[in-house]
Formats: structure tokens, sequence, C-alpha cells
């Protein structure tokens, strides 16, 4: 029994981590119908970045991880309106194969400038362990959780409580609508592929502080994130969080009960039995019109 | 029209085309203010092209259009919107995801303050008193009069002081057409201006003073709108009289 719960805690610390790096996935791809192939890439950027301003700029995490969103909304707003505009409204194949052009891109150019040493970002907290009853965490987990929470909420509360959540909401459910009210709808768009964004490189940074930073990552991110985002529904806030905490739980239990070395099959299991039963995941609008 | 004061929206030589081919071919027209100016015709004439391109939607190729002696032609939605020409358009366009009161919000998203929209929400409130009961409901939920009434009324929280209106008794019962007629009028008393778009040449002519005939994208007759429902060949042509 301590056993389970010792993987139920640390499957749910996985699954806020794999769902904040969902979000920014599912909200580019709901608010915007781009499929962000480059989204592992803006995780590793987070992450290499993180670990550029802290180790070589003497940066604390915090004004670090402030630093690097600043930085990462700059540029996702940049990829936003010099590349993705281009392809804008002329269906999901263009966006797809300019964003996994930019994903080979990212991830050479950071091949190249930062190499493929995995790099240990400085945590604020120490890795000391902390005792919940039977389960032990370590303090910077615990401390990461809590900021991937606020994050979550803080995305949340965006979309749904101010007038620029409004407006991607608008944007999203009518573009000309929105036109007519005054929205400029190009700017509504490059907002939203910046929040995306900066959500992805947050959690590339938070885990590059419990794990390391590494140029290759992207990869595993972005199929990790494509998981969740399926699971749960393309598009669907909710879905995500689900979504992520499920895969993390679900990853947990089979790498504690049946085989670590094959924890990464969870992923595509989980894909081929949503596609099979619920084609458009867990909390899909959509859902109703299949 | 009162010919002594410069018009609000004056229209020249109007070109629109979608893609390679052309939609208007060099619409003129004038609005005054304080009229109610009706746009009729076949479908696929170029009525709704003329008002998505004063609004901004399209892209003319050649022509102008000057509003309050401003040229605007070819400026983005957002800044047509800003200059006081709101464009409630045809199938309403709501936002259906989104409650009565949220897309009233968005309406009025150019307000500088908070309490400007929450005072014009209130406005709208007091004209459809409707959508005041069902101002937490999904928009998509209302019924077609509903959202035709709040299609208005969002495009009415920009404060306009022309309302380009497209269609606004499409898919109505006939007794919800009269509402949204009887709307229209008022509005007009309280100083705005109106163009609108009418398949139902009918009600159009009955509250519009004045009207353009659109025809393959070339306007084919203007007269006041007492005369044209007096003319035979409109009557034939649109009226199956």
């Amino acid at each position: 029994m301590d056993l389970f719960l010792q993987f139920l805690a640390n499957g749910l610390v996985t699954g806020t981590f794999y769902a904040l790096s969902a979000l920014g996935l599912t909200l580019i791809f709901g608010l915007m119908r781009v499929v962000n192939f480059a989204h592992g890439e803006f995780y590793m950027l987070g992450g290499v970045l993180g670990w550029f301003v802290t180790a070589h700029l003497g940066l604390d995490f915090f004004s670090g991880l402030v630093l690097v969103a600043v930085v990462m909304a700059g540029f996702g707003w940049l990829v936003d309106r010099v590349l993705i505009e281009r392809v804008r409204g002329q269906g999901e194949e263009p966006g797809i194969l300019l964003t996994i052009g930019l994903s080979i891109f990212l991830a050479n150019t950071a091949l190249l400038l930062a190499g493929t040493a995995p790099q240990k970002i400085a945590g604020p907290l120490p890795n000391a362990p902390v005792f919940l009853g039977p389960v032990v965490l370590t303090e910077m987990r615990i401390f990461a959780v809590a900021v991937c929470a606020a994050l979550i909420l803080g995305a949340h509360l965006l979309i749904k409580k101010t007038k620029l959540g409004r407006a991607m909401r608008a944007t999203f459910q009518d573009p000309m609508a929105a036109q007519l009210a005054g929205i400029k709808t190009a700017r509504v768009y490059a907002s939203t592929f910046a929040l995306g964004s900066v959500l992805a490189a947050s959690s590339g940074m938070l885990l590059g502080a419990i794990y390391s930073a590494q140029v290759t990552v992207g990869g595993i991110v972005s199929l990790k994130a494509f998981v969740v985002v399926i699971l749960g529904g393309m598009g669907s806030f909710a879905g995500a969080i689900v979504g992520g905490l499920l895969l993390g739980v679900a990853e947990a239990f089979w790498g504690g009960y049946v085989s670590t070395g094959m924890v990464d099959i969870i992923g595509f299991i989980i894909v081929i039995l949503t596609l099979i039963f619920k084609p458009y995941g867990l909390f899909s609008a959509r859902a109703e019109r299949a | 029209m009162n010919q002594n004061t410069s018009p609000l929206l004056q229209v020249r030589g109007l070109h629109v085309a979608y893609g390679k081919t052309a939609a208007l071919h060099g619409i003129d027209l004038e609005v005054g203010k304080g009229e109610i100016v009706a746009l009729i015709g076949a479908n696929g004439a170029g009525k709704s092209t003329t008002l998505r391109a004063i609004s901004g939607l399209l892209k003319p190729t050649a022509g102008s259009i000057t509003w309050e002696d401003k040229p605007i032609t070819g400026w983005s939605a957002d800044r047509v919107v800003a200059q006081g020409i709101a464009h409630c358009p045809e199938e309403r366009h709501i936002w259906p995801a989104m409650t009565v009161k949220e897309n009233l919000m968005l309406g009025g998203f150019l307000c500088r303050t908070h309490a400007e929209v929450e005072e014009r929400i209130g406005m709208a409130f007091h004209r459809f008193p409707r959508l005041r009961e069902r101002q937490k409901q999904l928009a998509g939920t209302l019924s077609g009069g509903e959202q035709q009434m709040l299609a208005i009324a969002r495009a009415l929280m920009s404060e306009p002081r022309l309302l380009l209106l497209d269609e606004p008794s499409l898919g109505l019962s006939p007794k919800m057409a009269d509402e949204v007629f009887t709307v229209v009028q008022e509005i007009n008393a309280h100083g705005v201006t109106v163009m609108i778009v009418e398949q139902n040449v009918y009600n159009a002519l009955s509250v519009a003073s004045r009207a353009y005939v659109v025809e393959t994208g070339r306007i084919s007759a203007s007269d006041s709108a007492a005369n044209l429902l007096q003319d035979p060949d409109v009557l034939n042509a649109y009226l199956g009289a």
C-alpha cells in the first residue's frame, strides 16, 4: 500500500509537469488551429536558456524564470508574425510542415550553440527529502508542482477573465465577428502563440532544475505533449490537465509494477486506445460532432 | 436626401474582386446623416460585398470610400469600427460558446473603461429586455430572433453613427422579422444612420427612406422607397407582383 501511494504521488508530480507542457500545445491548437510540432523545442529552449541565465548570467532561479518567460514570449510572438502568419487560413497541413521545419532548425541551432551535454539548472530549493506519511518527495519537486499549478491557474484566469482572453476566445470562435468588434486578430494570434511558448518554456526550465536541460529533449517532450492532448481532447484546457495527470500516473504504475525499461510505451498504448474508443478525446467540445 | 449637407458616407466607383472574379464593378452611393438606406437586389448581386468593403472586411481593388470627409478606403475592419461604422453581418455571427453578456462585452471591445462597457450593456438590456433575462446563457442556445437581437445589440455596443445591417430578417418568422424592423426604426430614431441589405424587399422598403437597386455588381436604380414600391420593374423583379 505504501508503495502504491508513493507511485501515485510520483505519477501526480510528473503528471503536473506533463499537463503544463501540454497546455501550451493545446492552447495553440484550440485557439489557432495550428498543430505545433516545434512545441518540444520551445520546451527545450526554456531549459537551455534557463541554464544559460542562471549558470552564465548568474541570475537566481526566479529572475531567470521571468527573463526566460519574457524572452520566449517575444520569440513566440515573432514566430507567429514572421512565420505562422504566412500560412494562416490555409488549413492545418502547411502549419504542420512549417513547425516541423522550425523544430529541426531550433534543435540543430541549439546543438551548435549549447552542445549535447545535459545541464543541470540550479533550483531555488535543495533536493532534500520531505516525508508526507509514507510518501517521500523532494522540496524541489513540491515547489515545481506548486509553480506549475500556479502557471496553469494563471493561464486559466487569463483566458476566462481578462479582456485579452475574451478576445482570444472570440477570435477562435468567429474571427470575422472579432474583427468587426474592433479586435486586431493578428495581435490575438501572436499573443496566443507567445502564451503557448511561455508555458512550454517555463515547464522546460522547471524540469531542467529537477532533471536536466538538454538540447535533444524536444522530440520526446513533443511526443508526450501530443499523447496528453490526444487523450484530453485537442484544444481542451481541462483535457490537458486531466490527460497530463493520467499519463503521469499510468507511467508511474507501469514503471513501478511492470517494467521501468518500457515506460514510454504507455503513451503509445494510451494514444491507440483513445483513438479507437474516443477519437476526439475525453473533453473535446467536438465530440458531439463525431 | 438633403443635398445641402455633405453625405456621411460616400462610395465612388467601388470595385471588389474575390480572387480573379470581379464582384463589384463600380458602385456609387451616398448615405446622409439620419437616413435609413436600403440596398436591394437578387442573391449574388453584390449587396453584402458592398457592406463588407465598407466595413473593411474586404479590400477594394479600385474606387473610394469616404466617411465624414475622411478617406477610409482599404482600412482594416478594426480601424473602421473605431471610426463609428458598425457592421452587423449576415447570419449574425454571434460567438456561440460565449454568454450573451460576454458577447456584449466584446462588442464594446474598443471602450476605454470597464464602466463605459457596463453602461452600454445597461442600455442594451434596456432596449432588449430579453437579453437581460438570458445574459448568462450561451449565445448559441438562443432562438434565431434572439440571436439577431443580440447581433444588433452587440453592433450597437461600439456606439456607431452608421449601422450596416446585413439581412437581419433572414430565417426569422414574419412576426419576429417585424420586431427586428421595429427595432431598426427605433435605433434610427435615436440618431443612428442605417444602411440595410435585405432580400425581403417589401420590408426593407417600408422602413427605408431611400434605396439602391444592385444588379450584378452595379447600381441599376436609386430612388425614394415610396417611388420604388410603385415601380412596376422593381415589383416584378423582387416582389413577384
